[in-house]
């Protein structure tokens, strides 16, 4: 069939539908979760939907890669469409920002008319969030080092550079794990619990999705998938990883050291 | 029902390419021209030969005196195409009208088109 247009009519994919099924199953596992403490659906749910993405990204590589379907347009399209869905995200996040400060700057009579509320024994900023601070930011620079040495052509340290964003990535979720069985209070405790968990455990997430996604840039620049003037994998990652990055700054700011 | 769901899965995540097993050791990126297949290539390819618009998508600025001998051309890879006639100036509307292979047409305004055949891109 002839073809003189930009834009690339996509084929039929499985993956849209398993992945809202498996949603869908993944929200009934959370139920059993809470209520039964059976961990067993939920993670086996977990490991389906990582499953069902790196196929559905297989999918997309091979038409982008492989295929050539990606032109110009479409590279542009790809990258409006990245910062509408961050922001977005952005007014997610607000969302619970709101709650914390509705909740914060008029404390109700129920919790003692004070911020953080009675009885809650809350993080010392100076210790583990200080540190997942710096761990961010520094994940940042490198990543941003690591797009500097892309853009000179030079893939070897390129690789290297994202290598230490990953592992930084990941040793802030640890950190953040020892942190959360640490804690003095959980998410039963108060607004200030459920608000608190609810956001830095959505960060935590959101810092999963963004390691996942750097992951797979490296794993795509090992194999040298990309060139100088189609890098969209990496550089959209970049901008969720930046994203993630001032989502905890503020919430760093906010949840820990000015109440 | 299990062979059948499974069967549209897989034959719908199909995806038909070729790929190289030699692996390169350069430590620098490929060259994007080098890297580059299908459409993306005949884009760039496009591009490097001066044609930066292959899909014949700008506008097109039209011959004020045009008659049916010498119609403004309109380019085109099928056997028809829309055209949208700005019949002055300062008109702040367009006049949209289907142009057929062969057939010179002329807008309401006295503006005439005809379509030319060009090579598709992909």
């Amino acid at each position: 069939m002839k073809k003189n247009f930009p834009f690339f009519l996509v084929k039929n994919s499985p993956w849209p539908i398993i992945m809202s099924f498996n949603l869908m199953n993944l929200l009934i596992s959370i139920i059993l979760w809470i209520y039964l403490k059976n961990i067993f659906l939920f993670m086996f749910m977990i490991i389906n939907i990582i499953m069902i993405k790196s196929l559905w990204f297989r999918d997309i590589i091979r038409e982008s890669t492989f295929q050539g379907n990606h032109t110009y347009y479409i590279k542009l399209m790809l990258k409006f469409s990245m910062i509408m869905f961050i922001i977005s995200e952005l007014f997610f996040f607000i969302s619970f920002f709101w709650t914390f400060f509705h909740s914060s700057i008029s404390p109700s009579i129920e919790i003692n008319m004070m911020w953080p509320p009675k009885m809650i024994k809350i993080f010392n900023y100076t210790e583990i969030p200080l540190l997942n601070t710096f761990t961010l930011i520094t994940s940042g620079f490198f990543i941003t080092l690591s797009h500097l040495y892309f853009l000179n052509n030079n893939l070897s340290k390129s690789i290297k550079m994202l290598l230490f964003t990953i592992l930084m990535g990941l040793y802030f979720s640890m950190i953040q794990m020892i942190e959360y069985k640490n804690s003095y209070f959980c998410i039963n405790d108060s607004i200030y619990g459920s608000i608190f968990f609810l956001s830095t455990s959505f960060h935590g997430i959101h810092v999963m999705i963004g390691t996942f996604m750097l992951m797979i840039s490296y794993i795509r620049m090992y194999n040298k998938h990309f060139s100088l003037i189609h890098h969209i994998n990496f550089e959209l990652s970049i901008w969720y990883w930046h994203f993630v990055d001032v989502i905890w700054l503020f919430l760093y700011l906010f949840y820990y050291t000015l109440i | 029902m299990a062979w059948l769901c499974s069967r549209t899965v897989l034959q719908t995540c199909r995806r038909q390419f070729f790929r190289n097993a030699v692996y390169s050791k350069d430590k620098t990126l490929p060259d994007p021209l080098d890297l580059a297949t299908g459409l993306e290539k005949r884009e760039l390819l496009a591009a490097a030969a001066g044609n930066f618009d292959p899909y014949h998508m700008k506008a097109i600025e039209i011959v004020r005196d045009s008659t049916k001998e010498s119609p403004n051309l309109v380019p085109s890879a099928f056997k028809s195409r829309i055209v949208g006639c700005i019949c002055e100036e300062d008109t702040a509307h367009v006049n949209w009208m289907w142009l057929h292979d062969g057939h010179p047409r002329r807008c309401e305004c006295g503006h005439w088109f005809k379509l030319t055949e060009v090579a598709p891109l992909g």
